[in-house]
């Protein structure tokens, strides 16, 4: 076992849940108050700002667009939340919601009762400077293993993903789950073709059934779409990896999930339960899954590649292992481990699979990531319709 | 050091360690491959006979099917599989 068992530290949050980092987030209600949230940020002593392309409008998918951004604020690793708003009441809705999911401490700064740009931009800075000295006089204190929420992505995949890096997430994520954590495996398109496998792993026949269903509801858009999807997935980059079908790219991007029975599906950024394997229906897109894991409470990513991905989330670490050696070395800066020696007879499955779980529980505890230092702070909104209110 | 992986005693198909060269020899494993083209690391090579129609066994699971006759020590990949699914084959 692990030496580094037992010893995990985080912020209490007052709902119950836990933060692995303490951030003083920065977060913008509206299209145009975007670069002055960054301007804050940029100017603090740490605060983190995210842009986003909502202007309130109340279209097909506002629920979504709401439950993401108020998810987002209310992550267990925001410290505080500073939310800037034109005023407008569907602005509004997403700070009650946060409150609804656990938003920790807050300000709002409106632009209609401040009354000027320049106010708010110092206004805000002197909060977010003020809030992240406070934040960073809290200590972290010991805590349970269900204070992890995992989130499991792969992007960038090549053929030694399901070979390499992806069955080392699932040794990690097979002993998390085991010890209470909670883990969450994503993209419902790249599990296509190897859902039945997920699906046998269920813990009743009826979760099993919303797995199938998850994938049968995708592929049933794009077919009544007419799209052969043979031209996107897999990706020009991944059949140049060496990845033909799309099954094929499933039955390896499941071997992040491990062998842990699943306890349940959930819906794009639906808040994830204490302990236990999940599968979120989320697109494959990279940043649109990462943004709904943040919102979904998820405080910590593991991100496979096979071609580096150089993206991260403001708020959530996120650990990029590398598929194989040969990029590893070719991009260090965006590598945290190499999965890619089990493939050159160097280590096998288990050495790495710990050695992931060591490097998780070290993140998890303050360790800064290659991503949190290149400052890959992506954020993406996922829709479903056409914005229909212009 | 081996320069193929055999994933799951049920695959067609071997996945390449190494690049591979035209005229290659692997004895390894229980496997007697003379390879047939260059194959790039990390894309596969059949470890049997593949005909026409057959499934394309990966993981010891269906990953797609064969769309031409397929020999061993051949380079398996889009020029000579197509997945089962998502796929606007069965309309043309």
């Amino acid at each position: 076992m692990s030496s580094a068992s037992n010893s995990l530290k985080g912020f209490a949050r007052s709902d119950g849940r836990w933060g692995l980092r303490n951030h003083v987030l920065i977060l913008p209600l509206h299209s145009a108050l975007c670069a002055t949230a960054r301007k804050i940020a940029d100017e603090s002593n740490g605060a983190v700002a995210v842009s986003h392309d909502w202007s309130g409008e109340a279209d097909a998918d506002f629920e979504r667009i709401i439950k993401t951004i108020s998810g987002f604020a209310a992550n267990p690793n925001n410290f505080a939340t500073i939310f800037i708003t034109i005023g407008t009441p569907n602005e509004l809705m997403i700070i009650e919601l946060a409150k609804k999911l656990g938003l920790n401490k807050y300000e709002v700064l409106n632009v209609a009762q401040l009354g000027s740009m320049g106010k708010i931009a110092d206004v805000g800075l002197t909060l977010a400077n003020s809030l992240v000295k406070e934040a960073a006089a809290v200590d972290r204190v010991s805590a349970p293993w269900s204070a992890i929420a995992l989130g499991q992505e792969c992007g960038g995949s090549d053929a030694l993903s399901g070979i390499t890096a992806n069955p080392a997430l699932g040794v990690a994520s097979d002993r998390l789950v085991e010890l209470g954590s909670a883990s969450v495996l994503g993209e419902t398109t790249e599990i296509l073709g190897a859902e039945h496998l997920l699906a046998a792993r269920a813990i009743t026949p009826e979760i099993g059934a919303q797995i199938v269903e998850a994938v049968a509801r995708y592929e049933r858009s794009i077919n009544y779409e007419g799209i052969d999807m043979r031209g996107a997935q897999p990706s020009r980059g991944n059949i140049e990896g060496g990845l033909t079908t799309l099954e094929e790219k499933s039955l390896g991007a499941a071997k992040k999930a491990g062998s842990a029975q699943f306890s349940g599906v959930l819906d794009y950024a639906d808040q994830v339960p204490k302990s236990g394997l999940y599968f979120m229906d989320t697109p494959g897109h990279d940043i649109e899954q990462l943004t709904g894991f943040a919102a979904a409470g998820i405080n910590i990513v593991v991100f496979t590649t096979g071609r580096g991905t150089p993206t991260g989330s403001a708020i959530v670490p996120t650990i990029k292992v590398a598929t194989n050696t040969t990029m590893a070395l070719a991009i260090p800066d965006l590598i945290d481990l190499n999965a890619g020696t089990i493939a050159d007879g160097l280590k096998t499955l288990d050495e790495v699979g710990g050695e992931l779980f060591d490097l998780i529980l070290e993140v998890a505890n303050g360790k800064e990531t290659r991503a949190e230092a290149g400052l890959h702070h992506e954020f993406s909104l996922s829709r479903m319709y056409n914005t229909v209110i212009r | 050091m081996r320069k193929v992986l055999v994933l799951n005693a049920s695959d067609n198909i071997a996945v390449c360690l190494v690049d591979l060269e035209i005229g290659e020899h692997i004895e390894q494993d229980g496997l007697n491959l003379n390879i047939q083209n260059r194959i790039p690391r990390g894309h596969k090579v059949a470890s049997r006979g593949i005909t026409k129609g057959d499934g394309i066994i990966k993981y010891g699971e269906r990953m797609g099917h064969a769309t031409s006759d397929i020999k061993v020590g051949e380079h398996v990949h889009t020029h000579n599989v197509l997945g089962d699914r998502l796929s606007t084959e069965q309309v043309k």
